[in-house]
């Protein structure tokens, strides 16, 4: 996961914590779905993968993590495009989401 | 890099009227089994049990899998459904043909309404089997799971055509041997061909991913496959043209791959993330201990032992029992409540999420009824074999009202997610996520 502006890169990851993945039942940022956040002139491009290929979920993540972040940044132009390098696996949830999963 | 092929999801009017079906066929496949305890005393080739069998294999089971398929086979094969048009057309035929074949069963009319529900079934039968298989062909890669899928609906014509035979022969008398004889075969490549290997296929990319484990090598998965499919070609020829005794080894060939899927699964297991195992997958794991019975039967029933007749006719109902209401019923009744509500929230919330805050599937339906369905279940299956094992007809009554009560809480709960109505959704307030 990797930010570059930190700033509001910040606010963007606490914004996507709203969004829950419903079959996993933790948010999206503590699941390791966020790859990059990076803010250019005023273009805010997101990078997200999903758990596995041909997740069902994967058009409605996308619709939620843009329709999120243009309510959030209105002044921003949002870009959300879907990665599959590297695969997602199971290392990549965060502590916190480790704690949500088995319900410490 | 792309966002324009995330969603393969068919619409939901291709697949949730199947679960409304399966539902209602569950709950008079249930009621119907109160009323015909009287059945359960000799051969299995009776009108009452051909009845109830059929619901079970077709309206309950085959229509929730055709559904719930039409749903998961873009997430396995990562690729749109190649034809919605023939899934509604396969669920028409489906359902015309199960009730007629009931009707038929029920009160033995051999005649015309038995040869229009063969010619339906096997109709939508090959229209589903053709579906997937152009559907399997614009995957962008192929798996062992689609394999399993692709190959299980081969098996399910065949199936389909046997019976169908069965059905026309009964006025026109042309096949060369009895109808327990081809009723045999008819039973074992629909378990075997039909329900075990689409349940494989299938299992084998759902399971670890509800338990969030990455399994590392699919080689059991590909031994099974040709293990299972080798036993059941074997049995096939054996069957119709030597019948050489070898049944038990041809059988022995299914167990075996049986046992590599579920060393596959307990690997997943082993490795799972997610340690906290939802109701929904609690009953997937019942399924599959229940599957142990019917193995061990197979072994009875394709080997000659000097039993007597009584109890052998016992241990045939038996097998069939654990076969359709243990292993393939109890899988359904889990994984139902895994894909369901996914499946009706994403329909009902897709454009909301991310503008507000949106309740999770599992909030959709009672976890409640869930624990008292997989309860009432599990009584009233053991209740019933050990009715029909024993000869008990209070016992079987009691298995057959445990079975009713499952379907109750079941269908509640399946049309309470498909009744679900979005309510007013409050809009997000920035501040604390976890709130």
């Amino acid at each position: 996961m990797e930010t570059q502006a930190p700033d509001t890169g910040e606010q963007v990851f606490e914004t996507l914590k709203y969004i829950i993945d419903p079959e996993v039942g933790i948010n999206i940022v503590d699941l390791g779905l966020i790859y990059k956040v990076s803010l250019q002139e005023k273009v805010l491009t997101v990078e997200l993968t999903l758990t596995t290929p041909g997740c069902p979920m994967g058009s409605t993540i996308i619709t939620a993590v843009e329709q999120i972040l243009s309510n959030r940044f209105p002044e921003l132009q949002v870009q959300v495009e879907l990665v599959w390098s590297p695969p997602w696996s199971t290392d990549m949830i965060s502590e916190e989401g480790m704690r949500e999963l088995n319900g410490v | 890099m792309s966002t324009a092929t995330t969603s393969n999801s068919p619409g939901k009017w291709v697949v949730l009227p199947h679960f409304a079906f399966a539902a209602l066929a569950f709950v008079a496949l249930s009621v119907l089994l109160i009323f015909s305890t009287d059945a359960f005393g000799g051969h299995y080739f009776h009108p009452k049990l051909l009845t109830l069998t059929h619901i079970a294999v077709l309206g309950w089971a085959t229509m929730l899998i055709f559904g719930a398929l039409y749903q998961l086979l873009p997430v396995v094969l990562e690729c749109k459904l190649y034809s919605e048009r023939l899934a509604i057309a396969s669920f028409v035929l489906l359902a015309v043909g199960t009730v007629l074949l009931s009707y038929a069963f029920w009160y033995f009319e051999v005649g015309w309404v038995m040869h229009l529900a063969g010619c339906a079934l096997f109709l939508s039968f090959l229209l589903f089997s053709f579906n997937v298989t152009k559907t399997a062909r614009l995957a962008p890669k192929w798996t062992i799971d689609a394999d399993f899928i692709v190959t299980s609906t081969y098996w399910l014509v065949a199936t389909g055509a046997v019976g169908l035979l069965m059905a026309l022969n009964f006025t026109m008398g042309f096949l060369p041997a009895d109808h327990v004889h081809y009723l045999k075969l008819h039973a074992h490549i629909g378990m075997a061909g039909w329900f075990l290997l689409l349940i494989i296929g299938v299992g084998a990319k759902l399971i670890p991913m509800f338990l969030l484990a990455h399994p590392e090598s699919s080689k059991k998965l590909t031994w099974a496959y040709y293990l299972i499919n080798a036993g059941l070609v074997c049995f096939v020829f054996d069957h119709l043209f030597f019948q050489t005794g070898f049944v038990w080894l041809y059988a022995g060939m299914v167990v075996a791959g049986v046992g590599l899927f579920m060393l596959f699964i307990y690997t997943a297991y082993k490795s799972r993330q997610r340690q906290d195992l939802d109701l929904g997958m609690q009953q997937t794991f019942v399924a599959l201990a229940l599957v142990l019975l019917p193995l061990v039967l197979l072994f009875v029933v394709s080997t000659e032992l000097p039993l007597p007749q009584e109890l052998l006719s016992a241990i045939y109902l038996v097998y069939g029992i654990s076969v359709f209401l243990g292993f393939v019923s109890a899988l359904i009744l889990g994984q139902t409540f895994k894909t369901l509500p996914f499946i009706v929230w994403m329909h009902a919330y897709e454009h909301h999420v991310g503008r507000y805050k949106t309740p999770l599937p599992k909030d959709m339906y009672s976890h409640a009824w869930l624990r008292w369905q997989n309860i009432s279940y599990l009584l009233g299956y053991v209740l019933l074999v050990a009715g029909v094992l024993l000869r008990v007809q209070d016992l079987i009554l009691a298995g057959a009202i445990g079975f009713t009560i499952t379907s109750l809480f079941y269908t509640a709960n399946v049309y309470l997610l498909l009744l679900h109505k979005v309510k007013q959704l409050k809009p997000f307030s920035y501040g604390n996520a976890s709130a």
